[in-house]
């Protein structure tokens, strides 16, 4: 393995809350409860915590958590912006902390009530109201009522379609994967509901060319996953998730869901900057992961994102779906969790815990042979990505 | 397009105004869709039964009673794709100038002859005239006057209109006729982008472009990316473009809009593309390759937005 | 003077006064010659909307003032009339609750076809004021 970052930290325990559509409690506590949970799984106590890392999006401060669980001195904590794709990047920035020495115990940890409290499928009126940079971004857009993020997707899925002459019923192929991985985990709030290309058909639509089912829930609840050395890893509880590559990537001409003035439309060139970093420092290439966890608020984006990646070329993802290509048991299951779509919406948090559990051997739906797992961010914006390899 | 260097705020004055209409006037007359329906014996029934007309010649004769030139090419409940006008523009550039109030001041119909049962008729706008300022007792307002003719597929002209409104400005003491709620969906302004909502006001789709090195772009920025100059100035668009791809939304409820309707990424030939909504025009009719035209329309008081029809058909 | 009824007037002269015709605006007339017209804006069919805008209730439309005027002249003039022409100038609106009221004179006669002076008001003043143009063919004559 190559690049500095690889095989020097792990994930060494993950923690969850249940996953809901109306948890009952506070952020806070969600977030305290997760990072307990993700202690407890690694074997760890609170007093070992000497960092936090949480999305800038996230409403409970590194701080009241900290005091929640009850732990002591702080001597890292960050947060890492740009919405869902801040979930690779808290490993990202953990793993540094740790391979530099800034700190031993760092949990990374995404809380929040958003199915019952603030839903962000609901447009903001505000958003496009203050003269910050992304406020004037919003401003462009917002006004003439593409406020949603599925609205801000469906802009990039009609041209998709347009170019390479795709359908709505290849976005649905991931929707029925997702949610058929979600039928049997446990877990997953779609737990025992699958569904079929033809219900997903029928679905109302919400943006044109985007239809309900192409859609990711929105979900209360909270993960948590610790890292720490790969050396310390080895010694705790539970087998290590070594981070083999961590990478943060944004592209010329960036914008926060609305990158529409780049000259190709169909691909997401933020996350091309991801993997093309992922798969340098990890020495491996797409056939080297058993399974990859890949962000899934939406469909069409699974499919840009596995073009994106390598998995195939540009524009043949539709045919990589069509045949099940991403089922379990298909040339390379993806979100065997069921992902966001199928499982829950915890902002990406929630796959990062099944790439550990599929390395651990230990996912409801454990795919054979687990080696290395590639995990992605929110698609879209500014995102992350990790390789996650046994050890 | 044309350079320009930015000016400060400020309306479309008598000289836009006057241009505007002598160019909409040179357009001359424009092509409409033709009716959905033929000349038919149902709506005549219908038409003279809510008016109390018991005139028995229409039914009996297969004639559609003269007043009803103007119904047969009725856009409907949901406006017809392109139907072209030359008025739009002027009446939005008066809208934009703060000239908010309308009302009808006179209609002039006449009838060459009765339109016949199972002939089909096609309207065909001309924009004549724009008169004012003038002072009038709703207010400083201009007179804007077209004419409609209707012809039948001889290429016959069946019944001809002249239509006039007076666009006037509300007084500003008086509680206006016609109020309108503030719309919510508001940009933010830096002093990178006031160009642009100053010449969406004046009626101008204004670009970016680098003052040094002449780069456009779109959105802008204080800055230009290709040549690092911070010297600004803008061109002003054609005001023509593509729809590069596009969403129709329908859920959730968006404040201010009334799904379905649709956005449009409208490539221009200028070679920026442009974020907005489209407009008279079914959300269902938007395609990717669609030419389409900006409109300026005035959502409240104080915000115009720049929005996008299709482009007439000439 | 003339009755309801009598067959066309080739014999009115200059002076001759049309007979009265009052229209009492329900909203059903308001909506129904709106709809009957194609005219689905909804001031003229949505009170709750047009009040929103400043009006005072829902109004008749334009097409359909066009089309009480000429209603109100053919009958008078009869079957037998060819209306060439309506020329209007539009004034206070005609709000559901009010009576439009129709008056009307001939003003001139020329070569077979006379012009209608035709005053629509309504209890805010003049609602539509103009002329309407027509000729009365004799029997066997095609005019329309």
């Amino acid at each position: 393995m190559s690049g500095g970052l690889s095989g020097r930290a792990a994930i060494a325990g993950i923690g969850a809350t249940e996953f809901s559509k109306e948890s009952g409690r506070s952020e806070l506590r969600l977030a305290a409860e997760a990072v307990l949970a993700a202690l407890d799984d690694a074997g760890l106590s609170p007093a070992d915590v000497d960092g936090l890392v949480t999305f800038t999006q996230d409403a409970n401060q590194e701080i009241a958590v900290a005091r929640e669980i009850g732990a002591g001195d702080l001597s890292f904590f960050s947060r890492v912006e740009y919405g869902g794709g801040a979930a690779c990047g808290t490993v990202a920035h953990a793993a540094m902390a740790v391979a530099t020495g800034m700190a031993r115990t760092v949990v990374c940890y995404r809380a929040f009530n958003e199915r019952s409290g603030r839903r962000f499928g609901r447009p903001d009126a505000g958003l496009g109201g203050q003269p910050t940079s992304q406020g004037l971004e919003m401003s462009w857009h917002v006004p003439y009522g593409l406020a949603t993020p599925a609205a801000w997707v469906a802009m990039f899925a009609r041209r998709y379609l347009h170019v390479h002459g795709a359908s709505s019923e290849d976005f649905g192929r991931v929707a029925v994967a997702m949610r058929r991985h979600a039928a049997t985990n446990p877990a997953a709030w779609f737990h025992g509901r699958p569904i079929t290309l033809e219900e997903h058909q029928a679905s109302r639509w919400i943006a044109e060319p985007l239809r309900l089912l192409d859609c990711c829930q929105e979900s209360d609840g909270a993960v948590a996953l610790v890292v720490t050395s790969a050396e310390r890893a080895r010694d705790l509880r539970r087998s290590p998730a070594l981070i083999t590559a961590a990478a943060q990537g944004s592209a010329a001409g960036q914008m926060m869901m609305t990158s529409y003035y780049r000259d190709d439309l169909t691909g997401l060139p933020e996350m091309g900057v991801v993997g093309r970093r992922l798969w340098e420092a990890s020495g491996l290439s797409p056939g080297d992961v058993q399974t990859a966890i890949l962000y899934d608020h939406f469909t069409p984006f699974v499919l840009v994102q596995l073009e994106e990646l390598g998995f195939c070329g540009r524009g043949e993802a539709p045919d990589l779906v069509r045949d099940g290509g991403i089922e379990l048991g298909g040339r390379l299951p993806v979100n065997p969790h069921g992902g966001q779509l199928g499982e829950a919406y915890i902002h990406g948090m929630n796959g990062i815990a099944e790439a550990v559990r599929q390395i651990r051997g230990t996912s409801a739906n454990q795919v054979g042979g687990v080696a290395n797992v590639l995990v992605t961010a929110g698609t879209g914006v500014p995102t992350s990505g990790l390789v996650l390899s046994a050890g | 397009m044309t350079a320009g260097e930015p000016r400060e705020g400020g309306l479309p004055g008598e000289r836009e105004l006057r241009e505007l209409a002598a160019k909409q006037a040179a357009l001359g007359e424009i092509r409409g869709t033709p009716a959905a329906d033929p000349v038919n014996a149902p709506m005549i029934r219908h038409w003279l039964d809510a008016m109390g007309d018991e005139n028995p010649v229409y039914l009996d004769e297969g004639l559609a009673p003269p007043a009803m030139a103007q119904v047969w090419t009725m856009p409907g409940v949901r406006r017809r794709a392109g139907d072209p006008s030359p008025v739009d523009d002027v009446l939005a550039a008066l809208d934009a100038g703060g000239y908010t109030g309308v009302v009808a001041t006179n209609c002039r119909q006449t009838y060459h002859r009765y339109a016949r049962v199972g002939e089909r008729l096609t309207p065909a706008t001309r924009f004549t005239s724009l008169a004012g300022p003038k002072r009038t007792a709703l207010g400083e307002g201009y007179f804007a006057t077209w004419d409609v003719t209707w012809y039948a597929e001889t290429g016959e002209a069946v019944a001809e209109m002249m239509f006039r409104v007076l666009k006037f400005r509300p007084p500003r003491n008086q509680e206006q006729p016609q109020t309108v709620e503030p719309y919510p969906l508001r940009p933010a302004v830096s002093p990178d982008t006031a160009f642009f909502w100053e010449g969406v006001r004046r009626g101008e789709l204004r670009v970016q472009s680098c003052g040094d090195c002449g780069e456009l772009r779109h959105p802008p920025g204080p800055m230009c990316p290709r040549c690092r100059s911070g010297n600004r100035s803008y061109a002003v668009a054609s005001g023509e473009g593509v729809v590069h791809s596009y969403v129709v939304h329908h859920h959730p409820p968006v404040p201010g809009l009334r799904p379905p309707f649709a956005v449009a990424l409208v490539e221009l030939p200028e070679g920026v593309r442009i974020v907005g909504g489209v407009v008279d025009c079914p959300p269902g009719d938007v395609t990717v390759g669609m030419p389409v035209r900006v409109t300026f329309r005035r959502m409240d008081d104080e915000l115009t937005l720049p929005l996008w029809k299709p482009k007439e058909r000439r | 003077m003339t009755t309801a009824g009598e067959p066309a007037r080739d014999e009115a002269e200059v002076g001759a006064e049309l007979p009265a015709l009052s229209i009492d605006l329900t909203p059903t007339v308001v909506i129904s010659t709106a709809l009957a017209t194609m005219d689905f804006t909804p001031v003229h069919h949505d009170p709750a909307l047009a009040r929103a805008q400043g009006s005072k209730d829902v109004f008749l439309n334009i097409l359909t003032t066009m089309g009480l005027v000429e209603r109100y002249v053919t009958d008078w003039a009869g079957p037998g009339a060819v209306i060439r022409g309506i020329d209007v100038r539009l004034g206070v609106p005609a709000y559901a609750g009010d009576r439009l009221t129709f008056a009307g004179a001939v003003a001139a006669r020329d070569a077979g076809e006379i012009t209608v002076e035709v005053r629509g008001r309504v209890s805010l003043g003049d609602h539509a004021t103009g002329t309407v143009t027509l000729s009365l063919p004799r029997r066997g004559e095609e005019g329309r």
